[in-house]
Order: structure tokens, then sequence, then C-alpha cells
């Protein structure tokens, strides 16, 4: 007797498995454990090694720059294509306005030199900076300059970048404790790329403009002023 | 060096298609030896012939992503590709026996992303950003 009960319970389990959920179906199904189908949201993964899902863009989720990135309607889509091709435009002719402080500058020499030769990327040095788009900061800021470069900074036109090169610039580096010397030139200036080393190599600073690249890319001002 | 004989004899090799996509990615016709795959997809080309590549140009990658840039080149692959190890990392047996079993998978730069480094610091900062304020000319 007993077993035909367990029996009847058994198969009872496995029916309200398969029923449809409402009801008194549903209320029974309460009685057995069903896994929940809503899991709480897995932490995001710290590599991944697909290239339609690179760990760029999962580090990306949730951010304002994703958000950004995907078009949400038809204005935003057309806006966020002319974005690119401003983009595009800016990257391939990168002027830096060159702002040699030190023993960095002779890097940011090797850099414009054959073996590096940035002009294949577009970047031409301009010596004025009201014709320039980026300022290369290249060795130690001291305070007798830094009114200098400011002034400098605040002549060249919208849009304009900024490249931190060495330590001295990006933080005081050697000289940190001096007292004739701005810790890091990002007291001065607002900074695009921090480009570490003592000094960096030219292909370092090179990798750096590429990384401005990408920053320039990823502008969407077009969605934005939509947007708000 | 590029010419007009070597661009159509290495279209020939390669085909159109894959000659396309080397004029949008690496801007040159080249062609060579597949000698691998790294974890990501990107693919690894070689091409030892004095007479076809100069040197400095024989080894080089095809990017799997779109959005390329040299960081995703894994480290084993970069010591290939740069010339520090002879053999690519799939039959270099110093490589495949010293590889640590405890290594972390391979993370290319995410600057500009959430990911980025960021320096652990935990005091308030001291020094904020400069704005800028003009005194009113009296009159």
């Amino acid at each position: 007797m007993s077993f035909i009960f367990k029996r009847t319970v058994a198969n009872a389990g496995r029916r309200a498995a398969f029923r449809p959920q409402a009801g008194l179906p549903a209320f029974r199904s309460l009685h057995t454990s069903q896994p929940s189908t809503a899991q709480s949201p897995s932490p995001l993964p710290s590599s991944s090694t697909d290239p339609s899902n690179p760990i760029t863009t999962i580090a990306n989720y949730g951010s304002n720059q994703q958000s950004l990135e995907n078009p949400q309607n038809k204005v935003e889509y057309v806006l966020s294509t002319l974005d690119k091709v401003a983009n595009w435009a800016r990257q391939g002719s990168m002027w830096p306005m060159t702002f040699g402080l030190a023993c960095c500058a002779v890097e940011m020499m090797h850099m414009a030199a054959a073996r590096y030769d940035q002009d294949r990327l577009g970047v031409v040095f301009r010596a004025s900076p009201r014709q320039s788009d980026i300022m290369i900061v290249a060795g130690t800021l001291t305070n007798k300059m830094a009114p200098a470069l400011r002034k400098v900074y605040d002549q060249m036109p919208e849009p304009r970048w900024v490249i931190s090169m060495g330590s001295c610039a990006n933080g005081g580096g050697y000289y940190h404790y001096s007292y004739s010397v701005v810790r890091g030139c990002d007291r001065i200036v607002p900074v695009d790329i921090y480009v570490p080393g003592c000094p960096p190599t030219a292909e370092a600073l090179l990798y750096g403009m590429l990384q401005l690249q990408r920053k320039m890319r990823r502008s969407r001002k077009g969605v934005l002023w939509y947007r708000k | 060096m590029v010419s007009l004989h070597r661009t159509i004899r290495n279209m020939r090799r390669v085909g159109l298609r894959e000659w396309w996509r080397q004029m949008q990615y690496i801007g040159d016709a080249k062609s060579g030896v597949l000698v691998g795959k790294d974890q990501f997809g990107n693919r690894y080309y070689e091409n030892m012939n004095g007479h076809e590549e100069v040197p400095g140009r024989q080894r080089w990658v095809d990017f799997a992503q779109h959005d390329y840039h040299a960081s995703q080149v894994p480290p084993e692959w970069h010591s290939w590709i740069s010339h520090i190890r002879k053999d690519p990392p799939t039959n270099d047996p110093v490589i495949q026996n010293m590889t640590p079993p405890w290594q972390t998978p391979w993370v290319e730069n995410l600057t500009g992303t959430r990911g980025a480094f960021k320096t652990y610091n935990t005091a308030a900062p001291k020094i904020n950003a400069w704005e800028p304020k003009t005194i009113s000319r009296g009159a």
C-alpha cells in the first residue's frame, strides 16, 4: 500500500513539472523544489577569447560609453555615423604641438625619425599651437614653465588633446620632491594619455598615440548633443 | 618592397577575398605560411624568402578583431613575432614546458574602458582641478 502511495506522489511531482504553472497546480508545485530559472547575474568574466565579444566590450557593460555607441533610433544612427566620419578624419591627421622640456623630447624626436616614422600615421609636428590638435608634454614641468604651458594650451583650438610623456610629466617623477617642479602636468592641463617611462621609448610614445587614436574613435559628440 | 609585380603576385597567391582584407587591415598585399593561430583567433604568418619580404616584415599578424591594436598579441606570440624566439609557441619546447599552469589568461590593454588600471587609493583627493576664476574689473 505504501509502495503505491509513493509511486503516486512521485508521478504527481513529475506531472507537475510538465504542467503549465497556473491555479491549483501552481500551488501544488510550490511543494516541489524546482531549480530557480532567474539566477542572480553572474560576475563578468575577466578574460575573453571571443573576437566578436572581446574583453574591452565586456568591460564596458552598462557604461555610458556603451550606451552612446549603440544608437537607439534613426537620428542617433545618422549622428553616430557622422561622428565616426569626424573621428576618422581627426585620427588620421593628429598634429602634435611639441612641448619638449627635457630628455623625453629626444625620444619624441625618435618617434618622428625614420625608424618609428610618425608621418605614416599622419602625425606631423607643428610648431604653432594655433594649428595643432595635440600637445605632447615631454619632460619635467617646472614652476617657471607652467604658466607658459598653460598659455600654449589655451591657444590651441578645440578639440585638443594632451599626452603626458614620461614620469616627470605624469607625476613629478624623479623631481617629485623638488621645490621648483610641478608634480604632474595634470595640475596645469587636462591630460588624455599618460605614457609611463623614464624616458618612455619612442615605441611607447607611438603606442600612446595609437591609444589616443582609440580615444578619438570613441568620441560620440553628436549623439551626446542629441541626447541632451 | 611594394611593387605592382609583387602586389599582383601576392594577390594571385592569397585570393581576392584575402587580398581585400589585407588591404583594409594591413595595407599591403602579403603572402606567406600560416604559422599558427592564438587563443583569440589572430593568425600569424611568416615569409622568410628574402626576395619577397624585406627584413623586419617577414613575420606579421592578421588580427581577429576589427578594432585591433598591438596588445591583442599574447606574450608567447609577441616573442615570436618580435624575433625574440625562433620557433612559434606551438612547437617551441621551452615555452610549452616552462608555462606554469597557474598562469593567468592574457588580457589586452583595457585603457579607456571600465577595466582600466587605477591605482589603489583610499585617501581623499588633496588636489582638485583648477577652476579659473576671473575677478570682474572695477568700474
